[in-house]
């Protein structure tokens, strides 16, 4: 099977699952907050994938971590993925399924890093500006990034729309450079 | 026998004795007896040399002729071989010299061609090293002056961000939020 239909497999049976427990947003949420946490960590990402490494003892792994925080679904669903060999493809399946949930509910995934957590009426506004600058009704996935310094970027599919400190000192950095 | 009786009548003569003295022109003139046999003799040799000698000397003498003639004639051949040879010689000489002037000036032509061309190989190389060590130092210059800036920028950059990082508060980070709200107001799909 290829990559892209094994990941659509795993995300619909996620969703189905999500949806018949009626947890459909909040694992999805979830899930899509331990893809970015898997992608930023590499002591995490090599722990999950490292094929010498007993199942149990990955589940163990997951259960500290995520344990208490997030709902036990969406713990036995990362487990799930992880027990099958599949972790390395926890971030794809995690934004399929956050793509396919926003899109049964006619809306668009936007993922947006920021420096430091935002508050729900700032994210509202947010998600105001972005459907507006889109022509789409958008979905905002908050990504806490310190990578970011400070500002906000927002991916919405292919579109990316970056506002943040580090990416205009980058261009500051390329603008030397050349010079 | 014609020589016995002529010898005959030449001692006749001869042993007649005489009757009288000799004296004035006698004593000078032979006698007459003696003249005719002297004549006599005389004629017999002359008729036998002019038979029997005269040819054989003939022969000989145009023997000896034809053979100065054939040695005259050799000679004048060889003297005209000689001429010819020295004149062959004196060509191949001359073809020589011409020969040797012709290497000597075919030597001088590549010695000066190899000169020539050693110069300008010489003085090609020399400009080709003396461009590429300009180019050398040119792209030497413009790397140092890339790694000054890359170190230059580097080290703006990195106080830029500890300086912005420093001044990442809560109200700064607020700030930045609202102005990207604001710039997103201004894009249209």
């Amino acid at each position: 099977m290829a990559t892209a239909d094994r990941i659509d497999g795993y995300a619909a049976a996620i969703l189905e699952v999500a949806r018949a427990e009626e947890q459909l947003e909040r694992v999805g949420d979830e899930l899509f907050r331990i893809a970015r946490a898997f992608e930023a960590s590499n002591p995490l990402r090599e722990a999950l994938t490292d094929p010498r490494l007993p199942v149990e003892r990955k589940k163990g792994v997951l259960d500290d971590l995520l344990g208490g925080k997030t709902s036990p679904l969406t713990v036995n669903l990362v487990g799930f993925v992880v027990s099958a060999g599949r972790a390395s493809d926890l971030p794809a399946i995690a934004d399929r399924v956050a793509a396919r949930a926003a899109s049964a509910r006619d809306k668009a995934v936007a993922e947006v890093r920021t420096a430091v957590d935002l508050d729900a009426a700032t994210i509202a506004r947010l998600t105001a500006a972005l459907n507006l600058a889109t022509g789409r009704d958008v979905e905002v996935k908050i990504v806490v990034d310190p990578a970011v310094i400070g500002g906000v970027v927002a991916r919405v599919g292919d579109l990316v729309i970056d506002g943040t400190v580090s990416h205009r000192l980058q261009q500051l950095r390329e603008t030397l450079n050349q010079r | 026998m014609m020589l016995n009786m002529l010898a005959r009548i030449l001692f006749q003569v001869v042993e007649e004795p005489h009757t009288e003295e000799p004296s004035g022109a006698d004593l000078v003139l032979p006698e007459i007896n003696e003249l005719i046999a002297g004549v006599i003799a005389f004629s017999i040799v002359l008729v036998v040399v002019w038979v029997w000698a005269r040819p054989a000397i003939a022969r000989t003498l145009a023997a000896r002729q034809d053979a100065i003639i054939g040695q005259l004639k050799a000679a004048e051949t060889t003297k005209i071989e000689a001429e010819s040879l020295l004149t062959d010689y004196k060509k191949q000489v001359a073809g020589a010299r011409d020969e040797a002037n012709k290497i000597v000036e075919d030597a001088r032509k590549n010695a000066e061609s190899l000169r020539a061309e050693t110069v300008e190989r010489t003085n090609t190389e020399a400009a080709d090293i003396v461009r590429k060590a300009r180019e050398e130092a040119a792209a030497e210059k413009d790397r140092a002056a890339a790694a000054i800036r890359a170190e230059v920028a580097a080290l703006s950059l990195a106080v830029a961000e500890k300086a912005v990082v420093g001044a990442m508060d809560a109200k700064a980070q607020q700030k930045l939020v609202e102005q990207y709200i604001a710039e997103l107001g201004g894009l249209r799909p």
